[in-house]
């Protein structure tokens, strides 16, 4: 639904985006991954319209991105807030009405959200009244309101507690069933695994990247495996088969962190060890996407 | 459009509604009645109030004419020396002595004046005067002039202002309640362009601290979230004025209605000391200061003045608080908006001191020409030249110029504003705050 195509954008001396192209199936969690300052506000404010490209070009739903998809995208900012003396229940209208919803349908809106988030009696309270956490809800509410079809969050999660975090990521997901599509702008990992189907990581303003996060994880398997057990084995007997990255022994258990020669596989490498140690566990060691962003990154350096 | 209708409502309706905009816009009228009110009672007070009584010891050989009592100071002249005087000063019911000591008259030294209670400065004038006169009196009369000579040579002096309209027709004016009307539009202008132009600044700070810059630029253009805000402060400001102007009317009229009854309660007394009074309270509101405004006005075209007040009020105020809507929008807190306050604030100031003083001395000058044809300045000046009468030409060339700055200085300021609004950290020096101005969207 989205296709960004060799966007630039430069900032007098600096290059905040070189050459970027990413594209955005519809109905998915995209994750846009990438450390701080890298360029992921900058592509994000660029679909949202709040800047413009210096070249290159944003398509949405097969059009080029207009004043009119404002409606149709909903954004929450990294850098958030409300007005702190206006009251909630009106605060979140205007929101919604600057979308272009009519006043009676955003009252609607509101209040079913409202009810469903267990907010109904935040409607008169001042902003400045509620804690961290709770206008978190309210700006999450204000975001997905229009009903819009693309939903950027930045940071969704940051100051939200647990149990609201987790509020949180179902009405994402049940948002996601209904048809939205998301943007996922974070440099928190383990939740790009929860949620995201596709990753895209930025650093240094260019895109190094990009794919499903299966497809992602299965580049950088490579056949390291975690073998723990009980007995004595020496491991030079057996290097034609894997090659020891590890070894730890505590109280008389040993693990091995093990790379598996090229064509061999994990039944070689038991077979190998069975006739002389108590084997507890055996698992493959695959890479965590922190791991695959903190080697892209170090490698870029 | 419908966008920038919905942030006017809710700029508007966010400060009208505060406790603070509705006890100011209560208040001030109250306030602005109570001093009309006290100028009424003084001018009263000033022409019925204390008469001094005012022992005079004339140890003077020379001196032989003697000071006239008038309506303030009563002059006895008393056979007793200054010492017995002054002893006595207490018991009696004299006010002060004047002592005139044995002085030449080429070289009057040694008068004085003595109380239980000081002098003031009005009647230590009012004493030099009468004595300075005594004295030349006296010399002409030793030159040999006679007194009906010297009657001749007195004369009372006051002159009518008057004014030749458009028509050649001659038009009752008073320079003095001109320039009370030129000081007031002066100083109000100045209050509400200041006032509502920082209160802009603030509301541009405040969006931009509280975070929430982001989430509405993603909704409605820099431009027209930043015009919102100047249109509905704009109104808030017309309101007040407008609640203003109906409130102080309302209310002053009132004053001057209870002021009237107690003057008629007067009269009917039979008392005659207090008929003389109520005589006088008669001539302070008919000729007094209060009258003079209040006729003026009826000579001046009040709905062109308030009607230019409003438009000036608008046009200078669209010229000044997009500028301070683009300092707001660089900086990240109030404390750091001095230093760009001050270039903003100099011509506002400049124009404000200059028109209370050189153009109210000088209403036709080239400098009151000047400051209220350029926009930075005629807001202020232009008000306060118009009770005094401003050339049809001159006015339109004023508005058309104030016009084309303000469309400048939006057209301006929304360049640095939609830049500055997602700036955060580093205060941005003027020179970058230029740069902002050329970058593309």
């Amino acid at each position: 639904m989205l296709i960004i195509k060799n966007i630039v954008k430069q900032y007098a001396a600096h290059r905040a985006l070189d050459d970027v192209s990413l594209e955005i199936e519809k109905g998915k969690i995209f994750g846009l991954l990438g450390p701080n300052g890298a360029g992921k506000t900058s592509l994000i404010r660029i679909i949202t319209q709040i800047t413009a490209p210096d070249s290159g070009e944003v398509i949405f739903n097969g059009e080029r991105l207009n004043a009119n998809h404002i409606a149709q995208i909903g954004y929450l900012p990294e850098e958030r807030g409300l007005y702190k003396k206006m009251e909630i229940g009106e605060q979140v209208l205007y929101l919604a009405r600057l979308k272009g919803l009519s006043t009676a349908e955003a009252t609607k809106r509101v209040k079913y959200w409202f009810e469903k988030l267990e907010m109904g009696s935040w409607w008169n309270k001042k902003v400045e009244d509620l804690s961290k956490g709770m206008q978190q809800k309210v700006q999450f509410v204000a975001t997905i309101l229009h009903n819009p079809e693309l939903i950027i969050l930045d940071e969704p999660f940051s100051g939200f507690d647990p149990v609201n975090a987790d509020i949180i990521k179902n009405e994402i997901l049940e948002l996601n069933k209904q048809g939205s599509t998301f943007i996922f702008s974070t440099h928190r990992m383990e939740s790009v695994e929860e949620l995201c189907d596709n990753i895209a990581l930025i650093h240094r303003s260019k895109k190094i990247l990009d794919g499903t996060v299966e497809g992602i994880k299965e580049q950088y398997r490579n056949n390291t495996y975690r073998v723990e057990y009980e007995g004595q084995y020496d491991t030079s007997l057996a290097s034609d088969i894997f090659e020891v990255l590890q070894q730890q022994e505590v109280k008389g258990k040993t693990t091995l962190k093990v790379q598996l020669r090229p064509d061999k596989n994990a039944n070689q490498l038991l077979a190998a060890l069975l006739p002389s140690v108590a084997i507890h566990r055996l698992d493959e060691v695959i890479p965590t996407m922190n791991d695959i962003f903190i080697d892209q990154v170090k490698q870029k350096n | 459009m419908n966008k920038i209708l919905l942030i006017i409502q809710r700029e508007y309706l966010s400060r009208v509604k505060k406790k603070s905009f509705i006890i100011m816009t209560l208040l001030t009228p109250l306030i602005v009645a109570g001093f009309y009110g006290l100028i009424i009672y003084f001018s009263i007070q000033g022409l019925s109030g204390s008469v001094n009584k005012i022992a005079v010891v004339n140890e003077n050989k020379t001196l032989t004419e003697r000071l006239s009592s008038t309506k303030n100071n009563t002059y006895v002249y008393v056979d007793q020396s200054l010492v017995q005087m002054k002893a006595s000063l207490k018991g009696s019911d004299f006010d002060y002595i004047l002592y005139l000591p044995d002085f030449k008259l080429d070289n009057p030294q040694g008068i004085q004046i003595l109380g239980t209670k000081q002098a003031g400065l009005t009647l230590n004038n009012k004493l030099s005067d009468g004595i300075e006169d005594l004295i030349r009196i006296q010399k002409l009369k030793e030159s040999g002039l006679a007194q009906k000579d010297l009657d001749k040579l007195k004369s009372s002096v006051s002159i009518d202002t008057k004014k030749i309209g458009e028509s050649g027709k001659e038009e009752d004016s008073s320079a003095g309640a001109s320039t009370i009307i030129a000081y007031v539009a002066g100083i109000l202008m100045f209050m509400f362009i200041m006032l509502y132009g920082i209160q802009v600044m603030r509301g541009v700070i405040e969006e931009k601290t509280s975070r929430i810059i982001e989430v509405m630029i993603s909704s409605v253009k820099p431009f027209q979230l930043m015009m919102g805000k100047i249109v509905g402060i704009a109104l808030v400001g017309l309101t007040q004025f407008i609640l203003w102007i109906i409130l102080t009317t309302a209310i002053s009229t009132g004053v001057v209605k209870v002021f009237l009854s107690e003057k008629d309660k007067k009269e009917v007394s039979a008392n005659a000391q207090v008929k003389d009074n109520s005589k006088k309270i008669r001539e302070a509101v008919d000729n007094g200061p209060v009258a003079n405004v209040q006729k003026a006005l009826a000579n001046l075209d009040v709905t062109k003045i308030v009607s230019m007040f409003v438009f000036y009020f608008i046009g200078g105020y669209l010229f000044y608080s997009a500028l301070y809507a683009a300092i707001g929008s660089a900086v990240d807190s109030e404390t750091e908006t001095q230093q760009f306050m001050f270039p903003v604030m100099m011509p506002l100031l400049l124009g404000y001191s200059l028109s209370l003083s050189v153009v109210t001395n000088d209403p036709y000058g080239s400098m009151a020409f000047w400051l209220s044809i350029i926009p930075f300045t005629s807001p202020i000046a232009m008000m306060v030249r118009l009770p005094y009468g401003v050339p049809e030409w001159q006015l339109a060339l004023s508005i058309a110029l104030l016009i084309l700055g303000f469309v400048g200085t939006v057209w301006m300021a929304s360049r640095i504003y939609r830049v500055g609004i997602l700036m955060y950290g580093k205060k941005p020096s003027l020179k970058e705050m230029i740069k902002w101005f050329t970058y593309k969207n």
